[in-house]
């Protein structure tokens, strides 16, 4: 993240680029650098985008889908780099579609990434290699490895699934740490403290773990009920944190569906769940118009806007601005928004549409910066 | 008794062939003439006229839907009057519980125990005890429920017919083939009949073109919707046994009658109100509003046959056409003549329904003894020879066990001076309600009740609502009995719930069982359900 | 870590997610089957059973008997070996998966109509509806026709989930005596027992007398309605008698624990008390899988439900000798689509689906039809809903091709268009 966050305005929200996919895409995120878009398909591939160029590559080695994607930090002497790659970014025209590569980019800076699939499988990749391959498989969780996020420090990793546990491994060598029992439902997200010493997970029943990572002990539990319903015409729970970010200064958010009527038509509304850390008070952010669907994403943006992406028919990004729990604007997608990523440089977001695109929006008017 | 038999026998003697000669005779005469020569020495096989206690309790559930009190069953049996039976008859016919009963008949032929989705109970109930109440011709009142569009608030009840049938075309046309046609052309939607030749798939589809331009408006879920029309349509069908799979067309056409004569309107005249998104079209000629003068007109001699028959099966427990529905060559009545006589009287009369009821009800046929006669085990149930036993439908149970316990007692009281017969039918639809659901038929099926099943029976042993009537409370039955001594409480129990005195047996058991108990109120109460959950009271006999 | 068959192994779903009728507390201080049911030579060998078991709502043939991994359609799960070689299911289904060689798969079934109340219709009647006449269901027809004069219990039961249905419309022409009793909920029918402040011994005598005046009302006029009439009530005591069938708290909690403690277990479990204790036909509906949205994690949830109780009763009709002369069917109102909808959703879809029994006069391990690589079409062997109707009569020993004779016309007992699937008949 740049030391300044650069102004946006919502309003001006714009197509940067798009990339095209033949299969749903699942989940979204930026590198670390900046240079890359990578995006999971129903196909159990990864996508690689080249912001830079517009070339695609195909990520294989998972046998099931990927919605979590976490990456290490960059090393310090990656920041010259990948500064020079970023005035390269910012000073190349939009790419759309995964045409030839544009002018001569520079080399992209190596970085480590982490997957995690609905087999329960972790895997380690160096993403920015020619045609990546996994370096390392662990099987992590008995059903879906529903997410997996990376310490600030690049030392530990954690993920989540459907076996109800939360697990913790070194990053260095993909060994478990630490297993965190006690959600009672499928965790949906999973989350590491600015400072490093705590987790948060999130489950089903809108349950939010908040975990001392020196113990390993449950410290406390926030409320983010709101996003769960047990349906009972159907007999059946939804619920979830679909997203969960934390911002710099300890925020944490979680998004998901609430006031659900029919769980098997999708009936309800997207929400946002944002706690103060300190105190865990909860505020719940909701769109401005009516909407049917989910919020499949979250973050924060340093300017001082919460931002969401979803979708149930269509797709949308809400845009909330300081304390007001409505959202101020709001940009229609062309397919549901299974995904939200913000970019590292804060200029732009990407979403990952249910229709197998991938799009990138700046977050300026054309000719800012 | 004997004087009804010699009278029965003389009859038979002068009466084959029956002819017009016979005008002169009563109706009730003729069907009596009739039914005796449908089987060899009939007067002698056939079970006695019943005795007045039976007669009773008959008449009452099938003109009134519910059972004598006690007080009027001891009226009538000491009245020595010749002509009783006669004035129990015309004074039943002319009780607010004829328009009750006969709404009560009207609503399960017509409907056949479908939900009320789009003409709700209440009004379609009203609707039928004001028509039977003032004895609309049924003939007028059919095609009132064939014509109405469902538009008009005062009319709209009328159109529950087909609005209740969502107007889909094939089950409407089923439908009106068997209840006012007496034919199931189910088979011949497809082809025709393959084993009753006179069902023709070109009658099924002469009904169909009646309706086929017909559709609910706004749209069949709305339960608000009405009947609209288009101006266009016609109906083809191929049979499915035809390999050539060659078309045939119809016009609108009552089976074995002439296609109509339809208007050819000019181009762009077809419409009085031309269809439009949310505009109900109106076509310059209504193919629908012929549908109800060609199913009544006196050209249709099924409309009359099928009404006739379905009144006799009503009050005799079988049809003369059996099933009713089911009227062809292949399966001709049991007494063709009687059918015959039946349907002429009615159209002669002006389609009058309490007119034909009294002249069965008069009839020793119906009058006869439910019990077979000692040496008759083989009964032919087509011949009459002895009553049909006829289950109580689920309305006649719920207020005969209303009648017996006393609790319709307890409502008119509670009513006082504001007792008017529908005042104390309102305050007790609820628990009328709830025999419904358990002993009505299934949906869009014959509701003959003639089937038992174990949840009906454990609402009868076991439920509160029966228990909670039959136990002693304030004013009713078993509290009255308490009061009583003995014996005169058994006589009163057996009035009150099965319409006749104990013999001498029950009489003792009645004494044995509230003899010695602590709670004698409670031990009345267990002889009032016992009594209400026999044979005895669930079948009219 | 939790119980997990698949993945699920969510604590509510091992405890008390839908109360469990306070049966784990009964259960423990018994400790023991008290009341196991009814020894199993009670049952006539010759007497044959139907258990269907319904998936409401229609489930994903994808998700359970016909996977398609690693395809467009195939979703995020695996496809996992079974006891039968060369035979694979979903991973959703692991428990099934050991007992396969008893259940036979049909994979190529069209039932033709993608609406619920149709489709349902369809599937339990093996026809498609035809205006103006209305067939009997399944069960209605394996009560009257695998029924002995001498049942104690109802031929036909159908448990419910909740308070819905009623038995009025499935028996149709064959008359209510054939109608299915409902079990709400897997509570015994309403009214079943003896009311309140009313003594065994005074409920002898009322019945006493009601007996004798029916007997003597009845003995001059004889006929069907009256005896059923009279019949009703010695059934209503004799199913009375036997209320405790209905209480699966006379289970050990060791059987409770292997149907798993929520409604579909409790109700399974009772299913197979019922079939013990003689009823014909057990009809119980899980609920639901009409899964428009997010199709995968509620076939988690709700296959997390099924596979185990699922298990656990063939186990327990085959340790019993009663597997041999139970049909167990595993039905659904249709499929759903192959195509993923953007919800993550798969919609309504009766072209090409799948049907899994087993046990009596089924060839155990047998798969039958096929599908494209996509399970977009059958491209083998395709069936009706009429052929397995013709298939569940034929394995239990009877003639499909016979007819009803309501009102003395003749209908057929199964679609005379259809025929058995001889394939998998023993």
């Amino acid at each position: 993240m740049p030391p300044s966050s650069p102004p946006i305005d919502p309003t001006a929200t714009r197509v940067r680029a798009e990339f095209k996919h033949n299969s749903p895409l699942i989940g979204c995120r930026f590198d670390p650098s900046g240079r890359f878009l990578f995006a999971t398909a129903q196909d159990n591939t990864i996508q690689r985008f080249d912001l830079l160029t517009g070339a695609k590559v195909s990520l294989l080695g998972h046998q099931s889908w990927v919605r979590g994607l976490a990456f290490l930090p960059l090393r310090a002497s990656a920041v010259a780099e990948v500064a020079a790659a970023e005035m390269f970014r910012v000073a190349s025209p939009a790419v759309v579609g995964t045409g030839p590569a544009v002018g001569s980019a520079p080399r992209p800076h190596p970085i480590k990434m982490i997957s995690a699939d609905y087999s329960g499988r972790l895997m380690w990749w160096s993403a920015a290699a020619t045609i990546p391959t996994p370096i390392r498989t662990v099987q992590s969780h008995a059903g879906w490895a529903r997410a997996v996020a990376v310490s600030p420090d690049g030392k530990l990793v954690a993920s989540c699934g459907n076996d109800q546990d939360v697990k913790l491994w070194r990053a260095m060598d993909g060994s478990q740490v630490r297993v965190l029992e006690g959600h009672t439902s499928h965790v949906y997200n999973v989350a590491f403290h600015p400072d490093g010493t705590h987790l948060a997970s999130a489950d089903l029943k809108g349950v939010v773990k908040d975990w001392d990572l020196t113990t390993g002990a449950c410290v406390r539990e926030l409320d983010a009920k709101i996003l769960h319903k047990y349906d009972p015409s159907f007999m059946a729970d939804i619920g979830g944190a679909r997203g969960i970010a934390f911002a710099p200064d300890g925020r944490l958010a979680c998004c998901g569906i609430t006031n659900v009527s029919n769980a098997f038509a999708g009936v309800g509304n997207p929400a946002v769940v944002v706690f103060d850390w300190k105190s865990g008070k909860a505020t719940s952010l909701k769109p401005k118009d009516a909407f049917q669907g989910t919020a499949w994403g979250v973050d924060f943006h340093p300017a001082g806007y919460v931002i969401a992406a979803g979708g149930g028919s269509g797709g949308r990004i809400w845009f909330w601005k300081g304390e007001e729990p409505t959202s101020i604007h709001t940009v229609t997608v062309p397919a549901n928004a299974r995904d939200l990523a913000l970019h590292p440089a804060g200029d732009q977001l990407a979403v990952a549409g249910g229709n197998g695109s991938a799009i990138v929006y700046a977050l300026q008017p054309t000719g800012v910066k | 008794m004997t004087s009804w038999s010699c009278f029965v026998v003389a009859v038979v003697a002068t009466l084959s062939p029956p002819s017009s000669a016979r005008a002169g005779e009563s109706l009730h005469a003729r069907i009596d003439g009739l039914i005796a020569a449908g089987y060899p020495d009939y007067p002698k096989q056939a079970a006695p006229v019943a005795d007045d206690d039976e007669f009773l309790r008959r008449i009452y559930l099938d003109l009134n839907g519910t059972i004598p009190t006690a007080d009027e069953a001891r009226a009538f049996f000491a009245d020595p009057s010749p002509t009783k039976r006669m004035a129990v008859v015309d004074q039943l016919l002319d009780s607010p519980g004829y328009a009750r009963r006969m709404a009560q008949f009207l609503d399960v032929t017509l409907m056949e125990r479908r939900n009320d989705s789009k003409v709700p109970r209440a009004a379609w109930e009203e609707y039928l005890r004001g028509s039977v109440g003032r004895n609309v011709a049924y003939d007028a009142f059919v095609r009132e429920l064939l014509s109405a569009d469902g538009a008009d608030p005062k009319t709209r009840p009328a159109a529950k017919f087909f609005l209740d049938r969502d107007l889909e075309p094939n089950l409407a046309t089923r439908d009106l083939s068997r209840v006012f046609l007496g034919r199931n052309l189910q088979c011949a939607q497809c082809h025709d009949h393959p084993s009753v030749a006179d069902y023709k798939q070109a009658d099924y589809y002469g009904i169909l073109a009646f309706l086929n331009r017909s559709f609910l408006f706004p749209n069949a879920a709305a339960p608000n919707a009405v009947i609209a029309e288009k101006a266009d349509g016609d109906v083809n069908f191929v049979s499915v046994f035809d390999k050539a799979k060659k078309q045939a067309a119809t016009g609108p056409r009552i089976p074995g009658g002439n296609p109509l004569d339809e208007p050819t309107l000019a181009k762009g005249k077809e419409y009085k109100t031309a269809p439009a998104k949310d505009v109900k079209p109106v076509p310059a000629y209504s193919r629908r509003k012929r549908l109800a003068a060609a199913i009544t007109s006196a050209d249709n001699p099924a409309f009359a046959r099928t009404a006739v028959n379905r009144l006799w099966a009503m009050m005799l427990g079988r049809g003369l056409v059996h099933p009713v529905d089911w009227d062809h060559p292949g399966n001709p009545p049991s007494h063709p003549a009687l059918l015959d006589l039946l349907a002429a009287e009615f159209v002669g009369h002006g389609y009058d329904v309490k007119w034909l009821l009294r002249a069965i009800a008069l009839s020793q046929t119906y009058q006869r003894r439910s019990e077979a006669p000692a040496g008759l085990t083989e009964i032919p149930p087509d011949r009459y020879l002895v009553a049909i036993l006829k289950p109580l439908p689920a309305e006649s149970l719920a207020f005969a066990i209303c009648q017996a316990t006393g609790q319709t007692a307890l409502e008119r009281t509670a009513l006082g001076a504001k007792a008017t017969e529908p005042a104390v039918d309102a305050r007790l639809a609820a628990t009328v309600a709830q025999f419904r659901a358990k002993f009505g038929g299934r949906p869009g099926e014959p509701d003959d009740g003639t089937v038992t099943t174990l949840d009906q029976t454990l609402f009868l042993k076991n439920g509160n609502l029966v228990r909670g009537l039959t136990l002693p409370r304030i004013g009713n039955l078993a509290d009255r009995l308490a009061k009583l001594p003995d014996s005169q409480a058994a006589d009163e129990l057996f009035l009150s719930v099965l319409t006749r005195r104990p013999t001498d047996d029950e009489r003792k058991d009645v004494v044995a069982a509230v003899t010695g108990g602590a709670n004698r109120p409670a031990a009345f109460g267990e002889l009032v359900w016992a009594l209400v959950a026999s044979a005895e009271f669930r079948f009219n006999h | 870590m939790p119980l997990c068959d698949y993945s699920c192994g969510s604590a509510d779903h091992r405890l008390s997610r839908r109360a469990f009728l306070g049966a784990a507390g009964a259960s423990a201080v018994l400790g023991r089957d008290v009341f196991a049911g009814p020894a199993t030579g009670e049952l006539s060998r010759a007497q044959k059973r139907v258990l269907v078991i319904f998936l409401a709502g229609g489930v994903s043939q994808l998700e359970t008997w016909d996977p398609k991994p690693g395809t467009e359609t195939g979703g995020p799960f695996a496809a996992i070996p079974t006891s039968v070689p060369g035979t694979h299911i979903c991973e959703l289904l692991p428990l099934t998966a050991k007992r396969m060689h008893r259940l036979a798969l049909v994979r190529s079934l069209n039932s033709t109509s993608d609406d619920h109340g149709i489709g349902e219709k369809i599937m339990l009647t093996g026809r498609k509806p035809e205006a103006g006449i209305e067939y009997p269901h399944i069960g209605a027809v394996a009560a009257k026709l695998l029924g002995t004069a001498d049942q104690v219990m109802p031929g036909h039961i159908a448990i419910f989930p909740r308070g819905s249905g009623s038995g009025k419309q499935d028996a149709t022409f064959l008359g209510a005596k054939y109608a299915s009793v409902p079990v709400a909920d897997g509570r015994p029918p309403a009214d079943l027992l003896r009311p309140a402040g009313l003594s065994e011994e005074t409920d002898r005598q009322r019945e006493e007398l009601r007996r004798k005046l029916t007997d003597k009302f009845a003995k001059s006029r004889r006929s069907a309605a009256t005896e059923a009439y009279a019949e009703s009530f010695t059934q209503a005591e004799r199913v009375f008698r036997r209320a405790d069938v209905f209480d699966i708290a006379k289970e050990s909690l060791k059987t409770a624990e292997r149907y798993g403690r929520h409604d579909f277990g409790r109700h399974l479990l009772l299913a197979r008390r019922l079939l013990e204790s003689g009823v014909s036909y057990v009809k119980v509906s899980h609920s639901n899988y009409d899964t428009h949205h997010e199709n995968f994690d509620f076939h988690i949830e709700q296959l997390g439900e099924f596979d185990r109780p699922f298990a656990a009763l063939l186990d327990d009709l085959s340790d019993r000798g009663m597997l041999d002369s139970t049909l167990v069917v595993v039905m659904s109102e249709m499929g759903r689509t192959p195509k993923i909808n953007d919800r993550y959703g798969r919609d309504h879809w009766s072209k090409a689906w799948s049907v899994a029994l087993g046990g009596c006069g089924i060839h155990g391990g047998a798969v039958v039809g096929k599908t494209n690589a996509t399970g977009t079409a059958v491209v083998d062997r395709e069936v009706s809903a009429g052929h397995l109707f013709h298939t569940y009569l034929q394995a239990v020993g009877l003639n499909s091709t016979k007819n009803f004779y309501p009102n003395d016309r003749p209908v057929p007992i199964a679609d005379p268009k259809a025929e058995p699937i001889a394939e998998i008949l023993v």
